[in-house]
């Protein structure tokens, strides 16, 4: 059951979201760990972060997302926070795993931009 | 009253009016059939030109790259020349021809072009042992000469390599146009088709205006043959029209195998087309038929309704390559336009001793100025100093905001011209090309008067 | 299996690492084509040189700008009357390009004091040009002409005047792409951080890496306007040298072209700490995304909404009524990189049309992780295509129309496939709400063109198969 709605999930971040390819791998683990975090933030319904520059753009980035996961996937506004942790977290892992992990990108780890 | 020839004076260049060498080699390249030029350098080197070409012909055009990168910059890039030639003879098995053509780069690091060419040569022979391909070394370093001798230097390269013989008489007349449009190609066999001369244009570049067939064809490629240039050395004669273009592969032919050759004035206008077609009929024996005394007539009755009407006493400044802004002044002396600007656009010391221009030097009545090593900034200049008075510009493409901007009406001629639709399948050459091109002032100056409302009434009855 | 070797390639069969076939439930962990690496000699590639990258794609958008190239006439004649970027300025860097002209004489004994010369004499000629960017090109960097040096002397001379460097020659790098990297970062250690800017506004931003193709810049201006948002620094269309000086004074930097602008948009974040947000500005659905974005950020939604709703008012009964005419349409992009990216979902959302192969220049692998996951199956992604290659991808895929450059687009007018320049655009801008309708326009007018059909018919009697059947 989350398996299938994890695969909307990623499905959408992959095809839309350009934060995930950053040019080197910290910038990309920067950008799914506060993105996904600032989401989770928001579907759980805690207050996300807005004090830096980049919590302000890791909100705006989030916050768009989040709207398109309801529009798209309306069973998101059921879920429950422990599921909704629980789908994050796994995207978070699906993210990683195909940008950075297993990425075939021979200048994700260049030291230099 | 007088004529100034003078150098620009900066040493920089604010809007060149010609390109680098290697371009116009490329030029010269692909008016072979069953070529690709292929070019030693940056791989900038070639697919801009390639544009260039696009841009001017709305045609595509092959040329292949070394594509030199960093490596061979610094260890030397003969490599990249016997995977260049290589590839392409694997790839295109038609191929007959590949012009290697240097660049600054190239020539900088110093890369052994000939020796190269001998293990290519060594390596197609291996590996294809019933095909002949040619493979040409062509010299030309960018920081040498311009375009225009780069054309020069590849026509001769490709003869120096392809016609290695002297063959059995021809009967042919070798013609070497220089830099010119296919309208001229078409024009130049036609003529000698008119007057029963058996003529091989070099490069025979007609099919540069290529059609939309049904059957999805494609044919833009020069349609000059590898036995069209080893047959040169058994033609009667050469002639050449135009002087820094070309004229040295006639000269070659002549040196090596005795072909006379002739360098006429490059037929611009109505006496250069006279003497075109005298000194070739003095040549062949044949003689100038009807049907072109008729199409003079034709050509000067048309010019003759504009001359002292429109054109007399209207200051014309004109840039491009050597051989046509000086057929263009003497054409503008003909219709009673008046030349006072020519701009050359490179170092070739040669232009100022041209029998042409110190012809023209003569004839003038007014100021006239000759600046050679020039760039478009010189033109621009002139044009905006209220002193000089520039009534037409004629050139190509790459003057368009000289005139734009300026408000002064802009006749394009040359090369590029792309800023214009279907000029390169029009004649300039001939006494066709003096009517085309008579008309076209005529009528850029028409639309400047009524876009201007400057005189639109005298149209009002003519 | 995906990765493809094409039948032309069968010489050069390293050129399977570059061709990838998209499969159904295959993704960038499986495969990923090789890209930003030498190019093949003779293989008739599409690519440029890197000092093209710099001069021509970015430093030569400026409206401001002397562009010194230091090197023979060809590379300025080359990067002259090649581009469609206005400014509202009159168009200074479309008109004018300087060269020193570089003689055998100055290769053999060092042509810096003629480059000195010809700064002294540009600054000369246009009194009112203060800036200039002065760039090396292959030979003058292999003599080692110190073009550093001498643009510190003719600043000395003239002390209104201030002069970058780019010392970036054509055989630099695989393609354009290292041009841009040079002058990114060159700009950034060498210029960024000089000059304080005049803040108007609460919301400041860069927009970067957009160069004013067919007005581009100057229409997502009026969005910017109307948001009340302050551009310190438009990277670089219709931009200007002394704005670029300013970046550091934004709060943040949105980004379009993450290929030839991204390395900027990094390094202001990390010497700088600006944020930085990439957009898609082509398409309906993007530029509202990104225009959300760019709100939120600020805090700003309403905003925002008011000018999306008003824009799509205007211009999505157009845009409507283009897609209902270009629905199954199928397109190939041949371009630089990033627009295989941008564009591949935007046309099949926002027109119907399908993307069915897809050439870059001078992407890299990042290009092709963005472009793999938001393009189709059965679509071919292909890294520094040439010209073999593209005759056997029109034979598989058969488009109906290509977006690529001039040149490759006469080549296959006589495939009676019409093109629309991917470049510099047809009748653009080709950005934002209204340009994405004029991108529908002109691809509309290109598969509708009368002609096309008209060529496919011989008249002595057998009639040839109308393109558009032929391809379906």
């Amino acid at each position: 059951m989350n398996s299938e709605k994890l695969d909307e999930l990623y499905g959408y971040v992959q095809e839309r979201c350009l934060w995930q390819f950053f040019s080197r791998s910290w910038d990309r683990q920067e950008n799914i760990d506060g993105i996904l975090k600032t989401a989770t933030d928001i579907l759980t319904g805690e207050p996300p972060a807005k004090e830096t520059p980049q919590d302000r753009l890791f909100y705006a980035d989030a916050k768009i997302m989040v709207a398109d996961f309801k529009q798209r996937f309306p069973w998101i506004e059921e879920a429950g926070a422990a599921q909704i942790r629980d789908l994050m977290h796994g995207l978070k892992e699906r993210l990683v795993d195909i940008t950075i992990t297993n990425s075939k990108n021979g200048e994700l780890h260049h030291t230099l931009y | 009253m007088g004529c100034e020839i003078s150098n620009k004076e900066r040493a920089g260049v604010i809007n060149p009016m010609y390109d680098c060498q290697p371009a116009g080699a490329q030029y010269a390249g692909i008016g072979v059939k069953d070529c690709i030029p292929l070019v030693h350098g940056g791989q900038g080197c070639t697919m801009f030109v390639r544009l260039l070409f696009a841009q001017h012909f709305k045609e595509n055009f092959d040329i292949a790259s070394t594509s030199l990168h960093e490596d061979s910059a610094v260890f030397g890039g003969h490599q990249r020349i016997q995977d260049g030639v290589m590839t392409l003879a694997r790839r295109y098995p038609e191929l007959r021809v590949i012009p290697v053509i240097t660049t600054c780069s190239t020539e900088v690091i110093g890369d052994d072009v000939e020796g190269n060419i001998s293990a290519c040569n060594r390596m197609l022979k291996e590996e294809f042992p019933g095909r002949k391909i040619h493979v040409v070394p062509v010299h030309t370093p960018s920081f040498k000469s311009s375009q225009v001798g780069g054309y020069s230097e590849c026509m001769q390269s490709i003869f120096k390599t392809i016609t290695t013989a002297k063959v059995a008489p021809t009967g042919k007349l070798n013609l070497f146009p220089g830099w010119v449009n296919p309208g001229d190609v078409a024009l130049l066999k036609r003529y000698m088709g008119e007057m029963g001369i058996d003529a091989t244009v070099f490069m025979d570049t007609e099919s540069f205006d290529s059609p939309m067939m049904p059957d999805k064809s494609i044919s833009t490629y020069g349609n000059t043959t590898v036995e069209d240039i080893q047959a040169a050395s058994g033609a009667s004669a050469s002639v050449a029209l135009a002087r820094y273009e070309g004229a040295t592969t006639a000269n070659y032919l002549q040196q090596e195998f005795e072909v006379p050759a002739t360098i006429v004035g490059t037929p611009y206008g109505i006496g250069n087309t006279d003497a075109m077609l005298q000194a070739i009929s003095r040549i062949t024996g044949k003689s100038i038929p009807e049907s072109l005394v008729k199409e003079r007539g034709v050509a000067i009755d048309a010019l003759q309704d504009l001359a002292h009407m429109f054109f007399a006493n209207k200051k014309v400044a004109l840039f491009g390559h050597p051989d046509l802004v000086i057929g263009l002044a003497q054409f503008c002396l003909e219709v009673e336009l008046e030349p006072v600007l020519l701009l050359l656009g490179d170092d070739n010391s040669k232009y100022k001793k041209d029998p042409r221009i110190l012809d023209l030097k003569a004839k003038c009545t007014w100021d006239m100025e000759v600046v050679c090593n020039a760039d478009l900034w010189e033109l621009e200049k002139r044009v905006k100093d209220p002193a000089y008075k520039i009534d037409l510009i004629m050139g190509h493409s790459k003057g368009r905001y000289v005139g734009i901007y300026n408000n002064v009406p802009m006749v394009r001629v040359g090369f590029p011209t792309f800023d214009r639709a279907g000029l390169y399948r029009k004649p300039t050459m001939g006494y066709a090309g003096a009517m085309e091109l008579g008309e076209a002032i005529a009528n850029t100056l028409f639309t400047h008067m009524e876009y201007n409302k400057d005189r639109e009434w005298l149209l009002n009855t003519w | 299996m995906p990765m493809v070797l094409l039948e032309c390639d069968k010489d050069i069969p390293e050129r399977e690492r570059h061709i990838y076939l998209k499969v159904d439930g295959e993704d960038t962990r499986d495969f990923l084509p090789i890209s930003n690496a030498a190019t093949i000699p003779g293989t008739l590639s599409e690519r440029g040189c890197s000092f093209c990258g710099a001069k021509l794609v970015i430093g030569g958008v400026l409206k401001d700008t002397i562009q010194m190239i230091h090197g023979p006439i060809g590379c300025a004649y080359d990067t002259w009357h090649t581009k469609r970027y206005p400014t509202d300025n009159g168009h200074f860097n479309m008109k004018y390009v300087w060269s020193t002209d570089m003689k055998e004489s100055h290769i053999v004994f060092g042509g810096e004091k003629r480059l000195e010369k010809s700064c002294h004499e540009a600054f000369d000629e246009m009194p009112d040009i203060k800036r200039m960017i002065i760039y090396t090109t292959c030979p003058t960097a292999l003599i080692g002409d110190d073009i550093k040096a001498v643009a510190k002397r003719v600043m000395e001379a003239r002390p209104d005047v201030d002069i970058f460097t780019v010392e970036c020659p054509g055989f630099a790098g695989v393609s354009q792409s290292k041009g841009h990297h040079v002058l990114n970062i060159g700009w950034i250690n060498e210029k960024v951080g000089q000059l304080d800017a005049e803040i108007t506004s609460p919301y400041t931003m860069n927009f970067i890496g957009d160069f004013n193709i067919g007005g581009d810049t100057q229409l997502l201006q009026k969005y910017w306007d109307k948001l009340g948002i302050q551009v310190i620094a438009h990277f670089t269309g219709n931009g200007t040298y002394d704005d670029l000086r300013r970046m550091h004074k934004a709060q943040l930097n949105v980004v379009n072209c993450a290929r030839s602008s991204g390395y900027i948009a990094n390094e202001l974040k990390k010497q700088y700490g600006i944020p930085r947000l990439d957009i898609d500005s082509w398409g309906f659905n993007y530029m509202a995304e990104g225009i959300r974005k760019i709100c939120a950020f600020f805090g700003i939604e309403e905003k925002g909404e008011a000018l999306i709703a008003e824009e799509y008012a205007k211009w999505k009964p157009q845009l409507d009524w283009y897609k209902e005419r270009l629905q199954g349409v199928k397109m190939a992009i041949w371009t630089g990189g990033p627009r295989l990216w941008h564009w591949t979902k935007s046309v099949e959302d926002d027109l119907g049309v399908q993307v069915v192969a897809m050439a870059s220049k001078f992407g890299h692998q990042e290009d092709f992780e963005k472009v793999i996951a938001r393009g189709q199956a059965g679509t071919y992604y292909i890294d520094d295509g040439n010209e073999l290659e593209f005759f056997e991808i029109i034979d598989l895929v058969r488009p109906d129309v290509i977006f690529t450059g001039p040149r490759v687009g006469e080549l296959v007018k006589k495939l009676h496939i019409p093109y629309i320049n991917g470049h510099g655009y047809h009748n653009g801008p080709y950005m934002g709400f209204e340009g994405f309708v004029n991108l529908a326009r002109d691809m509309y007018n290109a598969v509708h063109n009368p002609l096309l059909k008209l060529a496919a018919t011989d008249i002595r009697g057998e009639t040839a198969t109308p393109v558009k059947e032929a391809a379906e």
